[in-house]
């Protein structure tokens, strides 16, 4: 509205506006009322002022405040939206075309706001809006009403792949045709991948008015992963040099943890290699490469089994060949391997070269020109080749004089000579490979001529053992599957000594192949072989959607097979297909592809537009500017007809105004922190008592309770202790900590207290309470005897909390000095032992007399025998309840003097010990 | 209405306040005292004032014979210059009077009381008869100012809270001291008539002007309402500003024409504030007492 972002959701209330006429009419008639004061020389005054008799007009600037605070209520009234999209003109009907290619998916959501502010302004405004998202092709387009346009909104989402943007084509010509006056509105993403020069060009034909929004970021992709060696690399491509430059990506394993990243940085270019600099163990863990803060199915590139780096272990014949490094077979096959594997090799050090070099868990075993003779070896190979493992042969001298039987066929003795001095034939070239073998494609270069080669004994199936021959048809290659593994034979050696092979490119090639058919260590065969032979379909796995998240696959997910070598679509997502282990992955773009940026020629591209800020209520602004507005008219009403006083009173009145407004919400913040308190939380955080635990046996339960208000009443009657009435607790639901000291009897029959209950104790303990447990078993407990039924519960309770080492209280113990000089604790009985936190050792050096020793705090635990609140317990009429043993009302008073003790230590720690002290203070202070 | 009456409660309450009244005038009259003396020449008085060589022509009796035989001259012995004046004192207690605003610390009545029974008090204390004009007679008693007070207290009293703005019709005698004080915002011309009702008989005399400092300042804008202090008068203004330049003329022109009024029958005219400190104009008025012929040109600030 009026070139402003703003917009209005009731306009009709806006008429009210012309109501301010009115308003400021009535306000010029209606003046303040004037202040009136005092003035003895009026005489003097009569007579002065010409305008006296005319009506004095409200002061401008108050006039002006209340057409104001009119003006903003009738603007709130009208709910206006700030950064609305309104401004759009138009009156026809509005398609909005939405790219949802994964290129989209990084600012999805924003495309999606966008999209719904625009269509929701544009039904707003009575026209009719349609939708259609470019995957979902030749549907018809409807057109939706409000909620409709919301909810299908919701269910957008980014599709993994890049759809084809011209099978949408027929839908929207169709659309177009009953409504010709339709606007097109396309929320593109900027990749041309999918067609989109072309799809614009042909909108600009048919439609008559077509507006393009994208975003001036592109899109960011991975296009392609080589594991090679030493690093793995990926390959990052970007459609638009204004989008982000640098950043970061991830190599993932199964589980989605990151196993490493590295940073890549575009510079002014649109492609860039990101390293990974890993161990090979862990780079073969990678199943995804993802691009950090890129949410696309193109951000992410997933790895599968075929591109895994496989470990080859190379052992060759005599160590003599080392003398001539660079002659040595195992230089042409380090050479030739070091591209796409990595490489162990025997070392000289090892006794057992195969053994030991088979405990690496290679995937392929390389025996160059090697005889392998029975024993661990030959076990040891046999156990490899039935893990799944690939050996791959050489032939030569030893071979080919040796007897054996890992090759994968019968070979001739001797070996034959071509093209020699006693040779009447030539050296033989390889014959172009047959359909059936894994070298197919492979060009058979005509450079490569084979001298020398052992010759298989002709047998049943040696043709499809055979993986390539020469151009006579005699074997070069031979493999056989033995056991899950394969083991590959080349009838030259890897040397140059019986051919040219090694020194070719079709060498490296071949055993590019070879490695690739091994399976990961330890794992099953060469699923290659094993799908070429049968042609069995890879039913989609996992796959990722629209924003590179691997999940469930969509139900039209479809099967791939095993030519299958594009890129993921809508029937095949990309994502991983077939069985779990061996599963291939199909991604999101080809390796080396490049993400062109969109040309939308014909079109005006608005860059940059979506970039919106969500649209603001004004509403909120306006009201309590309405409301201050109205608060100043107030004061400065009071201030125009007032005096002083009142002046200060509507200084004092707007000051409590404000400090309300302001305390208002901080209360409420903190409200919302803490949970509320209990009542009886409160309760026992006001006033200090003693607490017990309720045991769930009645009977007890009444005693503890019965003699902790007895002792209550001692106390206050006898002491400063004045406390409250005692609780009953339960330790699995109560909060302990405000109490200082806890009474627990143990009641052996019953259940253990909830789990809970044990952290509880132990933070209590730790936070310096005091728990009194009465195992209430002096009678029947015998010393050095077996433990009772409630020393075991009370054991069992105490598991895992951390409980200090015990003493039996000793005679010193300032426990029995706190109030009353005590020998011992005594209850209802005053035989059982007491025990407390350990005191600290005597010091040697301190000969100082101490009537009383104390540890650095209260105990926290404290084991009675005796049945101390039985010993306290009276009944209503202060009459105790049970009778004593041995009995006697002394001993009734010892039991009360105890828990006088016991409380009044727990209240006051050690502070007596060093009561006991004042003597020799008082002394030193005076010497 | 309520200023009316809170007015009229506070006109109702002056002789409650005459007790405190009386303590400051005699504070103030005492701190005047010290630093005035007596008439400082010759005259019909008791004290000695000085011998002088006998003038031929005088009547011998006059020859201090005892002073004479001491030298070859005649002298005759002089006396100070004793006589008793009357000092009529009058201060108007009438609602306009009982004004005070934010910008004084006493009201124009107070402060017209105090000065009045202060002058009174240091005129007796100088030998000079004071009284009331139409209320006592003039008293050369110690405790007049008690008297005084007792007389106000009584008429107001009798006869409610005075409404005159001018002083009684009452001629004074000749040679007596006048001393009025009020604020005198009458019409210049009733003003005029009083004081040659009170001079008729050549009576001298001190018109002393109080005013509070915000009829000086005149300190109002925006929409303001007028009242008069007796209730009788109110005026809307909205602009109140714009009468300020217009009012201060007018006020200046009022004081000119009081002035002239006083003028014209020998008397003297003051100003004074009532922010001001009292003494200042107590000591004025002393020095006219002693002075009355030094003219009218006495002013205070």
């Amino acid at each position: 509205m009026f070139g402003l972002p703003l917009a209005f959701a009731a306009p009709a209330v806006l008429a009210a506006l012309v109501g301010l006429v009115g308003l400021y009419f009535l306000l010029r008639l209606t003046p303040p009322s004037p202040r009136q004061t005092i003035f003895p020389p009026l005489q003097l005054l009569i007579g002065l002022d010409p305008n006296e008799t005319t009506p004095a007009r409200t002061p401008w600037p108050i006039l002006a405040l209340r057409l104001a605070i009119g003006a903003l209520i009738i603007l709130a009234m009208a709910e206006p939206l700030w950064n609305s999209l309104v401004a759009l003109s138009g009156s026809g009907p509005l398609l909005v075309l939405i790219d949802d290619g994964f290129a989209a998916a990084p600012g999805w959501d924003r495309r999606i706001d966008f999209a719904r502010e625009r269509a929701a302004s544009a039904e707003r405004a009575g026209r009719i809006v349609a939708l259609r998202a470019l995957s979902q092709g030749g549907m018809d387009i409807a057109a939706l009403n409000r909620s409709e346009l919301d909810g299908s909104l919701r269910s957008l989402a980014p599709v993994p792949y890049a759809p084809d943007r011209a099978a949408a084509l027929p839908a929207i010509e169709r659309f177009l045709a009953r409504e010709p006056k339709t606007e097109i509105l396309w929320i593109a993403d900027g990749v041309e991948r999918g067609g989109a020069s072309a799809f614009s060009t042909r909108l600009a034909s048919i439609a008559h008015s077509v507006e393009v929004v994208t975003d001036s970021r592109g899109a960011l992709a991975l296009a392609g992963a080589d594991n090679e060696a030493g690093a793995l690399t990926t390959e990052l491509i970007r459609s638009d040099a204004r989008g982000p430059a640098t950043g970061v990506v991830r190599a993932l394993d199964a589980q989605g943890q990151e196993v490493g990243h590295a940073a890549f940085d575009f510079g002014a270019k649109s492609e860039v290699d990101a390293h990974f600099d890993l161990p090979v163990e862990l780079r073969n863990d990678v199943t995804q490469v993802v691009i950090d803060g890129e949410r696309s199915a193109g951000a992410a590139w997933l790895i599968d089994e075929r591109s895994r780096r496989r470990r080859v272990a190379i052992a060759s014949g005599a160590s003599a060949d080392v003398a001539q490094p660079l002659l040595a077979p195992n230089y042409y096959l380090k050479r030739a391997l070091q591209p796409f594997a990595d490489i162990s090799e025997w070392r000289d050090t090892s006794t057992d070269p195969i053994v030991s070099l088979l405990d690496q868990r290679p995937s392929v075993l390389v025996l160059a020109d090697m005889s392998v003779a029975p024993g661990p070896e030959l076990d040891a190979i046999t156990q490899f080749l039935d893990n799944g493992g690939v050996l791959l042969r050489f032939a030569g001298t030893r071979l080919a004089a040796g007897e054996d039987t890992l090759t994968p066929t019968a070979l001739r003795r001797g070996g034959r000579l071509l093209g020699g001095a006693l040779s009447w034939e030539t050296p033989k070239h390889i014959a172009p490979f047959e359909t059936s073998s894994p070298f197919f494609g492979l060009a058979a270069s005509g450079e490569v001529t084979v001298t020398r080669q052992v010759l298989a004994e002709p047998e049943a199936g040696l043709s499809e053992k055979t993986w390539a021959r020469l151009a006579d048809g005699t074997p070069l290659v031979t493999a056989e599957r033995r056991g899950k593994g394969l083991i590959v034979l080349f009838h030259v050696t890897a040397d140059t000594t019986w051919s040219n092979l090694p020194l070719s490119g079709l060498f490296v090639d071949m055993l590019r192949r070879i490695v690739a058919e091994a399976g990961a260590p330890g794992q099953g065969a060469a699923g290659g072989v094993k799908a070429a032979e049968h042609g069995i379909a890879r039913p989609p796995l996992r796959t990722l959607n629209g924003f590179g998240v691997l999940g469930f696959p969509p139900a039209q997910a479809e099967p791939i097979g095993d030519d299958f070598s594009g890129v993921g679509d809508m029937l095949h997502p990309p994502g991983f297909y077939g069985a779990r282990d061996s599963s291939w992955a199909v991604n999101a773009l080809a390796p080396g592809e490049k993400l062109a940026a969109a040309k939308y020629a014909p079109l005006v591209v608005h860059e940059g537009a979506l970039a919106i800020v969500p649209p603001v209520d004004l509403r909120r602004w306006l009201l309590p500017a309405a409301l201050i507005g109205l608060m100043v008219d107030g004061l400065v009403s009071i201030w125009l007809i007032g005096g002083s006083p009142l002046r200060r009173k509507g200084a004092i009145a707007l000051a409590v105004v404000g400090l309300l407004g302001f305390a208002a919400v901080p209360r409420h913040a903190r409200a919302a922190e803490l949970p509320p308190a209990s009542e009886r939380d409160t309760d026992a955080a006001l006033s200090t008592r003693l607490a017990y635990v309720a045991t769930g046996d009645s009977s007890v339960d009444e005693t503890s309770k019965l003699g902790l208000t007895a002792l209550t009443r001692v106390l206050a009657a006898r002491t400063s202790a004045e406390l409250a009435d005692p609780v009953a607790l339960d330790p699995g639901r109560d909060e302990l900590a405000f109490y200082p000291l806890i009474y627990w009897p143990i009641v052996a029959g019953l259940p253990q207290p909830k789990p809970e209950a044990r952290t509880r104790i132990a933070a209590f303990m730790k936070n310096g309470g005091t728990l009194i447990f009465d195992t209430r078993d002096a009678l029947i407990a015998r010393p050095g005897g077996p433990p009772t039924a409630e020393a075991l519960w009370l054991r069992r309770l105490l598991e895992g909390v951390d409980v200090p080492e015990l003493e039996p209280v000793p005679h010193d113990h300032v426990l029995t000095k706190t109030f009353y000089l005590l020998d011992r604790i005594v209850g209802r009985t005053a035989i059982g032992q007491t025990w407390v936190e350990a005191l600290p050792p005597l010091d040697p050096n301190d000969h100082a007399q101490r009537p009383a020793r104390a540890g650095d705090s209260v105990s926290p635990i404290i084991i009675a025998s005796d049945d101390l609140a039985a010993a306290w317990a009276e009944d209503a009429d202060r009459r105790p309840l049970y009778p004593l043993i041995p009995g006697g009302g002394r001993q009734r008073e010892l039991a009360l003097r105890s828990g006088v003790n016991l409380v009044i230590y727990t209240l006051t720690g050690n502070y007596k010990a060093d009561q006991v002290h004042a003597k020799d203070i008082l002394e030193r202070l005076t010497r | 209405m309520t200023l009316q009456v809170s007015i009229r409660r506070e006109a109702a309450t002056l002789s409650a306040r005459l007790p405190s009244l009386v303590i400051a005038a005699r504070r103030v009259a005492q701190t005047v005292r010290h630093g005035v003396h007596g008439r400082r020449r010759a005259g019909s008085g008791e004290t000695f004032w000085q011998f002088r060589p006998f003038l031929s022509g005088e009547p011998s009796s006059r020859v201090d014979w005892r002073r004479s035989a001491r030298e070859e001259r005649a002298f005759v012995r002089e006396r100070e210059w004793e006589a008793a004046h009357t000092v009529w004192i009058w201060f108007d207690r009438s609602p306009s009077m009982q004004f005070v605003s934010s910008l004084a610390p006493a009201s124009k009545v107070d402060r017209a009381v105090l000065l009045g029974l202060a002058f009174a008090d240091l005129c007796v204390g100088g030998g000079e008869r004071a009284g009331l004009l139409g209320l006592t007679r003039p008293l050369a008693t110690q405790g007049v100012v008690e008297r005084f007070a007792e007389a106000i207290a009584t008429e107001e009293r009798l006869r409610g809270p005075s409404q005159a703005a001018l002083p009684p019709a009452l001629p004074a005698a000749p040679r007596s001291m006048v001393l009025l004080l009020g604020d005198f915002l009458s019409d210049p011309e009733d003003v005029a008539r009083a004081v040659l009702a009170v001079s008729a008989e050549g009576a001298i005399g001190e018109l002393v002007m109080i005013v509070d400092p915000i009829e000086e300042t005149y300190p109002f804008s925006g929409n303001t309402e007028f009242l008069h202090p007796a209730g009788s008068v109110r005026m809307l203004t909205p602009r109140a500003q714009n009468l300020r330049d217009a009012y201060l003329a007018r006020l200046a022109a009022h004081r000119e024409a009081i002035r002239a009024i006083c003028a014209r029958s020998g008397w003297g005219m003051s100003l004074h504030r009532t922010d001001a400190a009292p003494a200042e104009i107590l000591l004025a008025l002393r020095m006219r007492l002693s002075a009355p012929e030094s003219g009218v040109d006495l002013r205070s600030a």
